[in-house]
């Protein structure tokens, strides 16, 4: 009878204290620390990029080779910026990116006056050195170090190139543009013309639109109403070639028509492989974050003083449909 | 000796501790998670702060533009130091994952502060466009600092998201955990109190176990209790009790044994004395009848007749007074030459008696009307059936503390059968002509008297003869027997 009772009496208050060493144990475990609060600064070069373009897979791109060099060569590495080409709170950024004294600035360039407002005086006051990566901004506006990216010029001219090898010497091409006429823009067209300049020929038909949606449809289409001979198109600027892409098709094959484009554009890669258009210049965006980053670095060390003003040029690579199947 | 009162403060104290800790930890506890949340407070309102400071530096800073007086001038420069102030409290808040933006902020403000004074110098300078110019600037790093405060919150709360997270996942195991201790205190407690009772009420119980055997009357069974408390103390008392309680039980019954053997010896000698009565009509009437004779006789000549007689009336004599009290064996020795001359008397020169006897121990004590009905059975048995006669002999000596009578016939023998019964005090029908006491009686009053059963010994061989030795103690082990003699 005794026994009994203890017995389980005994087993019962076994199982509970099971339970509660479990529980105590989870209790123990879950308690988590909070992060180390630091008391001094970090040593390292504290470096912002800034682009206008966050989230496409180019300035995805863009950003993890700089990441990564930053990480290789000890610096601290900010990636800032805006969706959507959102001009405003681009300024907005590299400005606040000034006042923060950051040590460096690698930056989309943007050929507008507000932004070389702020390289050229504010940034300057500060003493903070500016790399513009991607699309270069010329030095005598921007007061930039240097620029690192691909060579507009040369990947005009390499797009110029391929439409003579494809199309031959006859035809009328229609170079499609962004209104804003950006520093690089007006470096491609005048690497296009370059070649095409030599092909009597060849009609050079030059279009503007802005990038909004309704814009680029209706040049399209007056442009195809005005010139219904028109052979090929050259988008130079690649936030403009999808809808332009669409609106051709819209109206007819877009297999009669040579199309090449530029790569900055998430959707572009997709149309070439679908033979959209045939041709594309591929860029380099990891070798441009990781270059960006390297020069900033041995600016600010003094291992390079001054930059090569020209810009350090990364690869460009003309990719046909067939490349990407 | 651990006592009862120890192991209830014993237990209290287990208790209490137990709870103490509980309480303790719990208390610990609910400090160190306080102290969490102030710090995580503390840092948000010191954010905060920074934002409103700002925000008031450029107001002070509108003020100023607006009024250039003295007085602005000093409540900027008021705001700015608060500015200052919370701009070195927020290094406080520097970790690994917002130390850029941490570091951006205060150069934000930095940025802020020189912006101001920029916009300060170039009023009291009169440059109106600049220093506009400077507070556009400054108001536009203010909206920067309150969305970097924004930001770094932002980055504060992913950092410490999963520090919250364990909090509150904590507190909930400790909700978990405080049920579980709960039930486990209570169930250990229940199984604490109850050996603790038990180790109180089962000595207890043992207790009333034996305290029932023993008012059933069953002293034998010893009492165990497994206890080192007040109980075992009462057990040891208790058993002592019983032990001394059976000693008493056993020591009366040995008295009672001996009372009723007592009242066997009175109502043997009540059997004695009825059959001397029986028969003796008148004993008084028949002394003086045989005195007469006895004169008679003498007055006759017949001298042999009268000494007979007197014989005669000395053995009756005796028969009827010495049976209720010890005798000398010297009275013994007497009667039994009396008894010999009547024998002699009757069987002449057919019974010869030979004594040898120890004169130094007649003065041994012992129940009367011993030796006789001893040597009236060898006469009846030994002497009488033999046509030539036969001798008795009667040895008394000395044996250190006893005194031995040898009493010898040379008749047939006696039966071993017989002799058993005697030894044994089985009643004998006596045989027509004896003086009415039986051999059994004898040796049962003997051992009575002696209180010891080793006092005689009969040996018998065919043709040899019966041989009855006596061995009377010289100091008796105790004389109830005249007291319950005297008392009858």
């Amino acid at each position: 009878m005794h026994k009994t009772i203890s017995l389980a009496l005994g087993s019962i208050c076994a199982v509970f204290l099971f339970f509660t060493m479990i529980s105590a144990i989870r209790f123990v475990q879950s308690s988590w620390q909070p992060p180390q609060l630091q008391t001094t600064q970090d040593e390292e070069y504290r470096l912002v990029l800034v682009t206008k373009d966050l989230g496409t897979p180019f300035w995805n791109e863009v950003g993890e080779g700089a990441k990564a060099e930053a990480q290789k060569s000890g610096a601290n590495l900010e990636i800032w910026g805006t969706y959507g080409e959102d001009r405003e709170d681009f300024l907005k950024q590299l400005e606040i990116a000034i006042d923060s004294k950051v040590d460096g600035i690698i930056v989309q360039g943007m050929d507008q006056d507000a932004f070389d407002n702020l390289t050229k005086v504010k940034a300057a006051f500060y003493g903070i050195p500016i790399i513009t990566v991607a699309s270069d901004v010329p030095m005598s506006e921007s007061m930039r170090k240097t620029y690192v990216g691909s060579d507009a010029w040369e990947a005009g001219k390499t797009i110029g190139q391929r439409l003579i090898s494809d199309m031959g010497d006859q035809g009328q091409v229609v170079l499609m543009g962004d209104e804003r006429k950006e520093y690089d823009q007006k470096q491609r067209i005048s690497g296009i013309q370059s070649v095409l300049s030599q092909h009597p020929g060849i009609q050079i038909e030059y279009v503007t639109s802005s990038d909004e949606e309704e814009q680029i449809s209706a040049a399209t289409q007056n442009v195809m109403n005005v010139f219904p001979e028109v052979k090929a198109f050259i988008s130079v600027d690649a936030n403009l070639t999808p809808v332009m892409v669409q609106e051709i098709e819209r109206r007819s094959q877009v297999e009669p028509y040579y199309i090449y484009s530029f790569d900055d554009n998430p959707n572009i890669l997709a149309l070439l492989r679908r033979g959209k258009i045939d041709g594309m210049i591929q860029q380099s965006p990891v070798e441009m974050g990781e270059t960006g980053v390297k020069m900033m670095l041995s600016w600010l060390t003094g291992e390079t003083v001054p930059l090569n003003a020209q810009g350090y040029m990364t690869q460009i690579r003309m990719l046909s449909p067939e490349d990407v199947q | 000796m651990i006592g009862i009162q120890r192991k209830i403060w014993t237990l209290a104290a287990i208790v209490m501790f137990i709870m103490a800790s509980i309480w303790i930890t719990l208390t610990y506890y609910n400090q160190k998670t306080q102290d969490q949340y102030d710090d995580i407070l503390q840092r948000y309102l010191l954010m905060n702060e920074v934002t409103s400071e700002s925000s008031q530096t450029v107001n002070a800073l509108n003020i100023y533009l607006l009024t250039p007086t003295e007085g602005n001038l000093s409540s900027l420069r008021r705001v700015e130091q608060r500015l200052q102030a919370a701009k070195s409290s927020i290094v406080t808040l520097r970790n690994e994952k917002n130390d850029f933006v941490l570091t951006s902020y205060m150069n934000l403000i930095d940025s802020l502060m020189e912006t101001t004074n920029r916009s300060i110098m170039f009023k009291s300078e009169r440059e109106s466009e600049e220093s506009s110019k400077a507070f556009a600037e400054a108001t536009r790093i203010s909206r920067y600092i309150s969305e970097m405060t924004l930001q770094l919150i932002d980055i504060e709360l992913n950092t410490y998201e999963q520090f919250y997270r364990s909090i509150i996942e904590q507190a909930e195991e400790l909700k978990k955990l405080g049920i579980w201790i709960l039930l486990a205190i209570t169930f250990g407690l229940l199984l604490f109190t109850y050996w603790f009772s038990l180790s109180i009420t089962r000595p207890v119980q043992q207790l009333t176990k034996a305290a029932q055997e023993l008012a059933k009357g069953r002293f034998e069974r010893q009492i165990v209790v497994n206890s080192s408390d007040e109980i075992s103390f009462l057990a040891t008392t208790f058993e002592r009790m019983r032990v001394n309680i059976n000693n008493l039980i056993v020591e009366i019954r040995e008295k009672a044994r001996l009372e009723s053997e007592l009242q066997q010896s009175r109502l043997l000698l009540k059997e004695s004395q009825l059959r001397s009565l029986q028969s003796q009509i008148n004993p008084h009437f028949l002394f003086n009848i045989l005195d007469t004779l006895s004169k008679k006789a003498f007055l006759e000549g017949a001298e042999e007749t009268s000494d007979l007689l007197v014989s005669v009336a000395g053995l009756l004599r005796y028969n009827l007074k010495r049976l209720d009290r010890p005798v000398t064996l010297y009275d013994e020795v007497r009667v039994v030459r009396q008894y010999m001359e009547i024998q002699s008397a009757r069987f002449t020169e057919r019974l010869k008696l030979v004594t040898q006897i120890d004169e130094h121990c007649l003065a041994v004590q012992m129940p009367g009307l011993t030796l006789q009905p001893i040597i009236e059975n060898a006469v009846i048995h030994g002497i009488e059936p033999l046509e030539e006669g036969g001798m008795i002999t009667v040895k008394i000596t000395d044996a250190d503390d006893h005194v031995h009578i040898e009493i010898a016939d040379n008749g047939p023998g006696m039966n071993p059968d017989k002799i058993q019964d005697i030894l044994e005090e089985r009643v004998v029908e006596p045989e027509g002509h004896s003086t009415g006491i039986g051999f059994g009686n004898v040796v049962r009053r003997l051992r009575l008297f002696y209180g010891v059963s080793d006092v005689i010994e009969i040996c018998s061989e065919d043709g040899q003869g019966v041989h009855v030795l006596l061995k009377l103690p010289k100091t008796r082990r105790s004389d109830t027997y005249d007291k319950a003699i005297d008392r009858g």
